[in-house]
């Protein structure tokens, strides 16, 4: 693998790695499985492309794309809490909805960010650093940034509340809190997070496209599988940290794999399809076995 | 035995400098997904280049429809430092240009250079991206339509409204077909499965259906051919491929001959070392047109003299 | 703060006009008064549990009212009833968080009907007074705040959550055979504790139980339900002289030639 795959690799990792930190909050910390991912990133992307070619400045638009994916996970929360749609099937109508939204957004399916002003343009110009090295380098200061504010708000007392709906609805109902409340904030906060990273990923490729969601969830389901495996969750910094290191490692497998010739055998990208579908079986399998081992263990 | 390893790669290393005579030139190719089409481009390229006698070797990658394995490949390419790149589709040549700026990016199989940001326009490319446009030729369609059915008063069209590349060509048809008082009705689709209900819509709207260069649909023709046999309506299309499955007409691009096209264009980079800003984007010299008989037949429509005897293929 | 607790003419019935309906509450009056310990006894489907769900808000009647401390709560949904009221559920893992640590469901219980922010969830000077609390339990749980209540075992998790339960005080204490899933010895450390936690707060509480023995020994007032109603409520000194074959009687009574569940019988 080059030198220039390898920082391929991290940029892309540390692009996608606050989607990953959204289903992160929802996929394990409130344990409501959200499809919605798949249209929010594009959400974002279209978003903050119209934006930036309207006139807005990068970071506004990322602003905006942010309320945006905010709006669609709510949108998904109250689906399921208000309406007592299951929350898998509420995340894919509002996923599915999201499609026509975003094309509407765009006017068509492609807005190109060719050309205009992007993050990465203003930051490496500021920095001073070749392209190659720009692009992770922003991309990864933003995902700490949202990663420490992210550890910081989960130690709050509505954080707190937060972990507990996930982990015990019915508990937390008795000490006051209003769940459905917890979870349309979180779903939304989920989805701004995804959506913020599909705006940073429309500025990286150059283009927003209506299909660029298609199979999020799945790299980001495997990406906190990998993340977990390898660095553990003993704690929620720990967690988070885990998450982002997992959707580097998880692109860094992918461009490796891209470079991968052995004589006749080669890895092509089709294969890893496969490969991240059998992460998935396992993210969604061991929580059962978790608890089938762990409730042996701590019965009176 | 080390003494005899090291002896070897001596050899080795003053042999091969004797054994290039010619510069061996690297090119990347980025593909968006393997298709016929694509592919044929890519062919194409390969054969046009080798028989001007330019040695090529060819770092290929097949994003396989994935966004982010595209970008990935881009940077990829970025390490190959290759001497030309060669980015086949839309989103292939996006993702190329924005992380290429220093070498020669030539595209094919691209209908929208100027919209999807390639280049400032047609005849000056601006920066070091330049190609081929495969934009089909929608007023001779339109007039190839007027051709088989002249009583023709509403052209139905089937497309994938997530597309941007048919979008252009709907708007192209509009523009066209308005000018010669034809009128046009949609059936839009999403994915392929949609093809068969959106045919069906159009039964009783369209006098002639119309199927531009779109994959999704063109994958899933036969929904559409079996519609026009059932209700008597003929089906022309964008692709020669589709004529093979079904439709009554196309005049198309050959695809393999476009990819020859900017095999020559590789040539002048590469050889001429000119640059593609001053390269004006080029567009297929030559249309072909195919025509099927059995459709005719099945479609209710008589195939007028003048156009049996233009075909370049004529399927029975 | 506390104040009586009055119920009047409630009814709830499951799957209304099917083939299932179940009339879980077919018209109960009753009032609870400050300080009363109730104990709630009766057989299977005897609408016991349904009461305490309907008190805490776990559905919504669908009639008559409920009033706590001169708050009329019926149409209140269950996270706002929570302001006034303690539960500790049959299943002892339910209480509490089993993936956060005991520091951290204590400082969720601290916040019962307060609204909260983003302040610290942990605050420093809470420690102190969490770990006051729990050794009174005596488990050594003091010791542990930076445990996961996973770990624990089922009884300690049960006392924690009386402890949660009553640490912002509540209006009324509902306990649904708090100590049905416990072994023996567990249960009785339970039991002891809610005698001496309801005792030193001098708190409102309703304990549902099949054991018979715990019904009458604890507390100063026994409610019978049977189908949704209630069928006897004895208080004071005739509690005290309540024996256990005349509740066994009673319920021959009530059941005419329906057979005993074993369970009553091994008391």
């Amino acid at each position: 693998m080059t030198m220039y795959a390898f920082y391929g690799a991290l940029e892309q990792g540390f692009a996608y790695g606050l989607m990953v930190l959204g289903v992160y909050l929802t996929f394990r910390i409130l344990d409501f499985p959200d499809l919605t991912v798949d249209g929010s990133l594009p959400l974002g992307a279209s978003v903050s492309a119209v934006a930036i070619t309207a006139g807005y400045s990068p970071v506004v638009a990322i602003l905006m794309a942010s309320g945006a994916g905010f709006l669609a996970g709510m949108v998904t929360g109250i689906l399921n809490t208000k309406l007592r749609i299951l929350h898998l099937l509420a995340s894919i109508l509002t996923m599915i909805a999201l499609y026509s939204v975003n094309l509407r957004i765009m006017g068509k399916p492609n807005v190109t960010l060719l050309g205009q002003d992007t993050i990465v343009d203003w930051f490496t110009q500021f920095s001073g650093l070749p392209q190659y090295l720009s692009t992770p380098v922003l991309f990864c200061a933003i995902c700490a940034v949202a990663a420490v504010v992210l550890v910081w708000f989960l130690h709050t007392e509505i954080g707190l509340a937060l972990l507990a709906t996930g982990d015990n609805p019915q508990m937390i109902t008795s000490q006051g809190v209003n769940t459905h409340t917890v979870i349309i904030f979180g779903v939304g906060l989920s989805n701004a997070m995804v959506a913020c990273s599909g705006a940073l990923v429309a500025q990286n490729q150059g283009a927003a496209d209506v299909n660029m969601g298609v199979g999020s969830i799945v790299a980001g389901l495997a990406s906190v599988i990998i993340g977990e495996t390898v660095f553990g969750d003993k704690t929620i910094f720990r967690a988070i940290l885990a998450a982002l290191l997992g959707s580097v490692l998880y692109r860094v497998a992918i461009a490796l794999a891209l470079g991968l010739k052995l004589g006749a055998f080669s890895i092509t990208p089709s294969d890893l399809n496969l490969i991240t579908a059998l992460l998935v079986v396992i993210a969604l399998t061991a929580p059962t076995m978790k608890q089938k081992f762990f409730s042996k263990g701590s019965a009176a | 035995m080390k003494k005899l390893g090291l002896i070897i790669l001596a050899i080795v290393l003053f042999a091969t400098p004797a054994l290039c005579s010619e510069k061996t030139y690297t090119i990347s190719v980025n593909q968006i997904v393997e298709h016929p089409a694509l592919d044929a481009l890519r062919q194409g390229f390969m054969d046009s280049l080798k028989e001007q006698g330019i040695k090529a070797e060819y770092n290929v990658h097949i994003a396989q429809g994935n966004a982010a394995t595209n970008t990935q490949i881009a940077s990829q390419i970025l390490g190959e430092q290759p001497d030309l790149v060669l980015a086949i589709s839309t989103s292939s040549a996006q993702v190329v240009a924005q992380k290429v700026k220093d070498r020669p990016i030539l595209f094919t199989g691209v209908t929208d250079p100027v919209t999807a940001g390639l280049v400032k326009s047609l005849e000056n490319p601006g920066a070091n991206v330049s190609g081929m446009t495969d934009m089909s030729p929608m007023k001779k369609h339109v007039e190839l339509i007027r051709e088989i059915l002249p009583s023709v008063k509403s052209i139905g069209v089937i497309y994938n409204s997530g597309e941007p590349n048919s979008i252009v060509l709907v708007n192209l048809l509009k523009k066209y077909s308005s000018e010669q008082d034809i009128g046009v009705v949609e059936g839009t689709i999403a994915n392929s499965s949609g093809v068969y209900q959106a045919a069906k819509s159009l039964v009783g709207r369209a006098d002639v259906i119309y199927v531009p260069t779109d994959n999704t649909v063109v994958s899933a023709i036969e929904s559409a051919v079996k519609v026009c046999n059932q209700n008597h309506i003929p089906l022309i299309a964008g692709d020669v491929d589709s004529v093979k499955r079904g439709a009554v007409a196309a005049l198309a691009v050959d695809y393999y001959l476009m990819g020859r096209q900017t095999g020559e264009m590789g040539g002048r980079v590469l050889r001429d070392g000119m640059k593609p800003a001053d390269m004006p984007v080029e567009s297929s010299k030559q249309l072909r047109l195919y025509i099927n008989k059995k459709s005719s037949k099945s479609m209710g429509v008589k195939l007028p003299d003048s156009v049996i005897s233009r075909a370049d293929k004529i399927i029975e | 703060m506390s104040g009586q607790i009055v119920i009047q003419k409630a009814f709830k019935a499951f799957n209304r006009g099917s083939v299932n309906e179940v009339k879980a509450i077919n018209g109960i009056d009753l009032t609870i008064n400050d300080g009363d310990f109730i104990t709630i006894i009766g057989s299977n489907g005897a609408g016991k549990s349904t009461f305490l769900n309907a008190l805490a808000g776990s559905f919504f009647l669908d009639s008559g009212s409920i009033i706590m401390g001169g708050e009329d709560v019926t149409t209140w949904p269950e996270h706002k009833r929570a302001a006034k009221i303690g539960r500790v559920f049959q299943d002892p893992l339910l209480g509490t968080c089993a993936g956060a640590t005991i520091e951290q469901n204590m400082a969720l219980a601290k916040k019962r009907g307060k609204s909260r922010g983003l302040g610290l969830g942990v605050k420093g000077r809470d420690r102190a007074y969490f770990r006051e609390n729990l050794a009174q339990l005596g488990l050594g749980l003091e010791d542990r705040l930076r445990t996961a209540t996973g770990l624990l075992s089922g009884g300690q998790r049960q006392a924690l959550t009386m402890l949660m339960a009553t640490m912002v005080r509540p209006e009324l204490l509902l306990l649904d055979e708090h100590t049905a899933a416990l072994d023996p010895k567990t249960a009785q450390m339970i039991l002891e504790l809610t005698q001496e936690m309801v005792e030193q707060q001098n708190l409102t509480a309703l304990m549902v139980t099949h054991n018979m023995n715990q019904a009458i020994n604890l507390g100063n007032r026994l409610v019978m339900f049977h189908r949704g109603r209630v069928v006897l409520d004895i208080a004071g000194e005739e509690k005290q002289d309540l024996k256990v074959e005349d509740l066994l009687q009673r319920f021959a009574e009530l059941r005419g030639d329906e057979e005993l569940s074993d369970r009553m019988l091994l008391c």
